[in-house]
């Protein structure tokens, strides 16, 4: 069993995607082995009403929801929120949040955002926060949208220790208080692997030593990204094999209460 | 805790799993991409043998020694190859601090020929000057390539790559046979702590005012915008695009592909490991292409050395 907590559906406003439809996505997960994927939509991180995001994907997501998990991508600065949550929750079945603090413009201490993250929980959910989307390097002439700080994280987990929390796309954790050992924060996070060094630096390794091989988890990051960089580091990586069915499946099936 | 790896000496591979076990995978993830529908892509895989030849990482780097891990992290790369199927890494060493003075260059240099004997087929040699230190920079290359066995140049970012001041080493570069890695990126906005970079397109140029040099446009996919680059290099032949770098952007290498040609695509990690590796295995393209793009290509480049 293999759960991706990190995947999309939809298009992307500055690159196109490939394998961006339910079907398609299924077919590229059947051939890397892959049984589920957390999907959210790739569209709401820049359209206005993200919203729409949500309903383009609970669409494209009906009849496959034994393998693809949507989740919602909520902006709190954006009118009608609290009913695009109660929607998403209720109606779509959506069992969790996406959340684009630096795209959609606002802090994760901002009170309204305190209010979603409580609102969320109450209702179950966790909340899944990708630190970037893609390089900023090769970021459009349009925008410049930095990665969401380490230290912002860190305050957040802080101020919520009874939300769950999935952090994707990041690295650099062992440099910051998330990924140190007895580092005084609540357990109430977990790591996605797709960025992370398997081999050199090892921060996957490092990760595992220092918060448990239950604070990891599988995710890939597709279809922005390819796949299998993600499928390799776990192949490399230098650990038992039940640490890695943990990391493959057993861990996200704990945190998304599969 | 532990997961069987092979260990390298200089009798090659000692123990453990196969060091083709990663690429086998890269042969089953083509077989898996035939059922894919390529969207936006040339690309059709029908399968094919497992990658046969070398896996050559063309863009690698060990450790400056005023590191004082240098010797351990110089080993852990060997050991990432191992893990990983690379048999071979094209090195270079860099002043941590640039531009690079010819006392700093030649004492990189040096320390590269050592690595070079201490793993002992399993590290190939970039000869790294700063084309600005002039006659001092030709000489190192000549002496890198003539007496140390360097298989090519590596130029960073202290001049663009179409200032006169680099083309001494590229005409000595096109006398001797090897090619030359060139650093590269695009972004759209200015660069301000590398403002004399350059760019596939500065690079283009390059290639097309000497047609007989050997040019390797670095890490692709670690240098902005990839879909700029990869276009800017398009109308350039004997302009490589290397797909090392840590973004894992999917089509990437197919772009390049179709784009400049299979034959004009070159391996590499930059230190991006699972990264490099990843990307090709995921590519949607047929096993003698991905073998052409992790070894035949850059075996034909270096199989021109005039040396």
């Amino acid at each position: 069993m293999m759960i991706d907590v990190n995947a999309y559906l939809g298009h992307f406003a500055f690159r196109r995607l490939r394998h961006n439809t339910a079907d398609s996505l299924l077919t590229l997960m059947d051939a890397r082995k892959i049984d589920k994927a957390v999907v959210s939509s790739a569209a709401a991180i820049t359209y206005r009403n993200a919203q729409a995001g949500n309903e383009e994907v609970a669409e494209e997501t009906k009849g496959h929801r034994d393998r693809l998990i949507p989740f919602a991508v909520i902006n709190p600065f954006y009118a009608g929120w609290q009913d695009d949550l109660k929607t998403c929750r209720e109606e779509f079945g959506m069992r969790g949040l996406r959340l684009y603090p630096k795209w959609h413009n606002y802090s994760l201490s901002d009170p309204c955002c305190r209010e979603l993250i409580a609102a969320a929980t109450e209702r179950g959910m966790v909340i899944s926060i990708p630190m970037r989307v893609e390089d900023n390097r090769q970021r459009s002439w349009l925008l410049n949208i930095p990665d969401v700080p380490l230290a912002e994280i860190v305050e957040l987990v802080k101020a919520h220790p009874d939300a769950r929390f999935l952090l994707l796309n990041g690295l650099g954790y062992t440099s910051s208080p998330l990924g140190r050992k007895n580092n005084g924060l609540p357990a109430n996070y977990a790591i996605e692997l797709s960025r992370l060094s398997a081999v050199l630096a090892n921060e996957l390794g490092q990760l595992i030593a220092n918060l448990g091989v239950e604070r990891l988890l599988f995710g890939t990051g597709m279809p922005f990204s390819y796949p299998d960089p993600a499928l390799v580091k776990l192949e490399v990586l230098d650990a038992s094999e039940s640490d890695k069915e943990k990391i493959r499946s057993q861990n996200a099936a704990t945190w998304l209460r599969l | 805790m532990t997961t069987p790896q092979t260990t390298w000496s200089s009798q090659g591979p000692q123990a453990g799993i196969s060091r083709r076990a990663i690429l086998r995978n890269s042969a089953a993830a083509a077989l898996g991409a035939a059922v894919l529908p390529s969207v936006g892509d040339t690309a059709s895989v029908s399968g094919g043998p497992l990658p046969k030849g070398k896996v050559i990482d063309c863009h690698a780097h060990l450790t400056h020694h005023s590191r004082a891990t240098w010797e351990a992290d110089d080993r852990k790369l060997i050991d990432a190859a191992d893990k990983l199927g690379i048999d071979q890494l094209c090195c270079s060493i860099l002043t941590p601090k640039r531009p690079s003075t010819a006392a700093g260059f030649r004492e990189c240099n040096q320390w590269l020929a050592e690595a070079i004997r201490r793993f002992p087929g399993r590290v190939l040699g970039y000869c790294y000057v700063n084309p600005g230190c002039g006659p001092e920079a030709v000489d190192e290359v000549r002496r890198c390539v003539e007496e140390r066995g360097f298989i090519g140049v590596k130029l960073y970012n202290e001049h663009l790559c179409t200032e006169p001041v680099v083309f001494p080493i590229v005409e000595l570069a096109i006398e001797l046979g090897v090619p030359i890695l060139h650093h590269a990126g695009h972004s759209h906005y200015f660069v301000e702590d590398q403002p004399h970079m350059s760019d596939g397109g500065h690079l283009a140029e390059l290639a097309r005012r000497y047609p007989e040099a050997m040019l390797i446009c670095a890490h692709i996919s670690g240098g902005g915008d990839w879909e700029w680059t990869v276009k800017a290099a398009r109308h350039a032949p004997n302009l490589m695009l290397d797909t090392s770098g840590s973004v894992t952007d999917a089509g990437t290498v197919e772009m390049a592909v179709r784009v400049a040609g299979v034959e004009r695509v070159v391996f590499g990690c930059d230190s991006s490991m699972t990264a490099g590796v990843g990307k090709v295995r995921g590519a949607s393209l047929s096993a003698s292409d991905k073998e052409k793009i992790l070894g035949g290509n850059i075996t034909r480049l270096l199989g021109r050395r005039k040396a």
